[in-house]
């Protein structure tokens, strides 16, 4: 219980949860079995895409083609089967090793060149879209599978189906990082690339792994994303970006990597979700929605840096030298101006 | 020479000025010469290329009309640039270019259309609040220590919104003559639009700044090495504020060049910004890790961009295919950055030794 409060999402999720409770006794929608099965159909896609963003992240670095890899994997799954007819079940399986494939190649580009993952996401993002919106000529596709619309709309009660792909992907990112030596690995190059180099960890590999997964797991978010949307477009993605930093971030994952809280994830998605639909239910502008993620990201990480201090000093997470919050883990010998993360 | 570049070695005499030695003649110094103008050469070259293909390729690429609007996309592209290369000097990135971009086209539409201020007043308050929404983002930076990343993707989602909430949606027809004039009229042939003079006066109130004024080289040594800055006795947030600052003013500039050609706007404008910027000051040479600019580079690369953009259209390929060669053109605008300075480094030995423990690989 100590640990559980904390956690930088917990004050968060308090806040939201008593939010959430006064909302649904002053407001009819709210608190009605439909608006929290929608919420929690966001939040499951949230979910998934912010476990994309922190794969990367873990590594201390970050990837900006998580939307443009999702936009190039719902078009794939849509042209197999609406075009080629394709058997569903074929269609998806191409779409997410594309996904593994388009984040390989940004892995190796980063590893083989050195170069920061910023540009070179900028880039292959912008790429992976241009291919997506070139296929399709700009059109979505509109025959969806009955296995997608299920998944999509499907609901017990308030309980979205999307939460079960959801949560199953939450338990093996966070086992993958606890148990798997990868991902032990992928934390330590994270956390101190020297210190892994040095114990015979190879940050290459690291990173190439991180931004393989990475894809990966932005095409799953893709296909959960198709039987919500109920159409395949290239737009999707589009608007991915901040809510790819935002969940990892507001879930508690450190920029400077060696931190890869799945769990937090997992919270601060449903958190998000639940504000963004606040918003809507209050008649606030959607617009509003936008300027509070915004503000939302900044308070998340200034409150990661403030509980970092106290963790610290409760010994949880020794102090890494060299790793100024400002830079992007690029831990210069002489701690020099941090810069975009180039050798 | 219209590059600059800062030093880390001590002892190098001022920081911001190309390192040149005394001993070695005059094919060394023209060696010398071509080694750091490489991005502008290489720049040149591809525009004639782009300019012959398409010119054979495509009927009417060598027309006045198209590179009439060729000229008038590159110079906001290439005040764009120079906007994001303010910041990636001094080590930092602004994301926030486009965002900054809504917030001062929402103003200048709402000032000249609703408000009716005269056209003077309103760029002079559209110029004050490009500058005070980036000093904002430094401050914030400053403040908190974070990374200018995470800074300006916060302040980017915040002022987009902002942008819209405060317009609600609507549009602005910006009836102005002198605006109208300055984005469509003709500067002494057909051929060439105002905006390539405010490109170009901007380019060289850039180069004056970072070669002939103070300020621009402790930019461009906090750049290069914040703490020797910082120790050599530069205020290093003082530096870093003004950064912020005069990207803010470009883009506001690169928005009074958005609205003087579209005329109808609106607070979606600036949206599609944070790619051109980027690839006009990385393919123009802008060093990524801070300490180095080249205006000419800047300028060549928004002229080489939109060369290529305007080419593919003429060739008839379809709009929804433009966004793949983008993506490909700031790939292999990095790589080739990449390979040049690796190059670069080994045609000049004393450096390898002056970055030997340099880390092989990144973050």
């Amino acid at each position: 219980m100590n640990r559980l409060a904390r956690t930088q999402w917990a004050p968060l999720l308090a806040a939201t949860v008593v939010a959430g409770v006064v909302l649904s006794f002053t407001t009819k929608q709210f608190g009605s079995s439909f608006n929290v099965y929608t919420i929690l159909q966001t939040a499951a896609v949230y979910a998934v895409i912010g476990l994309a963003q922190m794969m990367v992240l873990a590594v201390a670095d970050m990837s900006l083609a998580v939307g443009g890899i999702a936009s190039l994997a719902t078009i794939v799954t849509g042209n197999l089967y609406q075009v080629q007819h394709w058997p569903i079940g074929a269609a998806i399986g191409a779409a997410l090793v594309l996904g593994l494939g388009c984040g390989l190649v940004n892995g190796v580009v980063i590893a083989a060149t050195g170069l920061s993952g910023f540009i070179v996401t900028l880039a292959t993002g912008t790429a992976f879209t241009g291919v997506a919106y070139g296929i399709t000529s700009s059109i979505p596709y509109s025959n969806i599978a009955s296995v997608l619309t299920s998944l999509g709309q499907g609901r017990a009660a308030f309980f979205s189906y999307l939460l079960l792909p959801a949560i199953a992907m939450t338990l093996a990112v966070g086992a993958g990082f606890r148990w798997l030596p990868t991902g032990r690995a992928l934390l330590a190059v994270g956390g101190n690339k020297d210190a892994a180099v040095l114990s015979g960890i190879s940050q290459k590999r690291a990173i190439v792994t991180a931004h393989a997964v990475s894809g990966l797991l932005a095409a799953i978010a893709a296909v959960l994303y198709i039987g919500v949307l109920q159409s395949a477009t290239p737009a999707t993605g589009s608007d991915w970006l901040i809510i790819s930093f935002a969940v990892p971030i507001i879930g508690g994952t450190a920029l400077v990597g060696g931190e890869a809280p799945a769990s937090g994830c997992f919270v601060a998605a449903v958190v998000l979700a639940a504000i963004n639909d606040a918003l809507i239910v209050l008649n606030v502008n959607t617009e509003a929605v936008q300027m509070a993620e915004g503000l939302l990201i900044f308070a998340a990480v200034i409150a990661g840096k403030l509980g970092q201090g106290i963790r610290t000093g409760s010994g949880r997470s020794p102090q890494r030298p060299g790793l100024g919050a400002r830079g992007f883990g690029k831990a210069a010998p002489d701690g020099a101006a941090p810069g975009l993360g180039l050798p | 020479m219209l590059k600059t570049r800062a030093t880390d070695e001590a002892g190098e005499g001022r920081p911001g000025v190309t390192v040149t030695r005394s001993a070695g003649g005059m094919i060394e110094r023209v060696r010398e010469v071509a080694a750091t103008q490489t991005s502008a050469i290489g720049l040149v070259i591809l525009i004639t290329i782009t300019w012959t293909v398409f010119g054979v390729a495509g009927s009417g690429f060598l027309g006045s009309f198209n590179l009439y609007s060729i000229g008038q996309l590159a110079a906001r592209d290439a005040v764009l640039g120079m906007a994001q290369a303010m910041l990636i000097v001094v080590a930092r990135m602004n994301l926030a270019v486009g965002s900054i971009g809504a917030v001062c086209t929402s103003l200048l539409g709402y000032l000249l259309v609703s408000a009716g201020v005269p056209v003077w007043l309103a760029f002079l308050l559209v110029a004050l609040t490009g500058v005070l929404a980036s000093l904002l983002m430094g401050a914030a930076e400053l403040l908190t220590g974070l990374s200018s990343f995470i800074v300006t993707l916060a302040f980017l989602s915040a002022y987009a919104g902002g942008a819209l909430l405060f317009t609600s949606g609507h549009q602005y027809q910006i009836s102005s003559s002198i605006i109208s004039r300055l984005g469509n009229g003709t500067l002494l042939t057909s051929a060439i639009c105002p905006l390539v003079a405010v490109a170009v006066v901007c380019g060289v109130l850039c180069w004056l700044l970072y070669s002939r004024n103070s300020l621009g080289w402790k930019m461009l040594a906090v750049g290069a090495n914040e703490r020797a800055a910082r120790a050599s006795g530069v205020n290093v947030p003082r530096v870093v504020l003004a950064a912020y600052a005069l990207s803010g003013l470009l883009c506001a500039v690169a928005t009074v060049m958005n609205a003087s050609y579209e005329l109808n706007v609106n607070a979606g404008f600036g949206s599609d910004w944070l790619l051109p910027s980027f690839i006009a000051a990385v393919l123009g040479g802008v060093a990524l890790t801070g300490g180095e600019i080249s205006v000419t580079g800047i300028l060549l690369a928004a002229l080489f961009y939109d060369s290529l953009q305007s080419g593919l259209t003429i060739i008839n390929v379809p709009s929804y295919w433009i966004q793949l060669p983008e993506g490909l053109v700031l790939l292999v605008a990095v790589l080739l950055d990449r390979a040049r300075r690796a190059r670069r480094k080994s045609m000049r030995p004393r450096d390898v030794v002056a970055s030997a423990p340099a880390p092989v690989v990144v973050p």
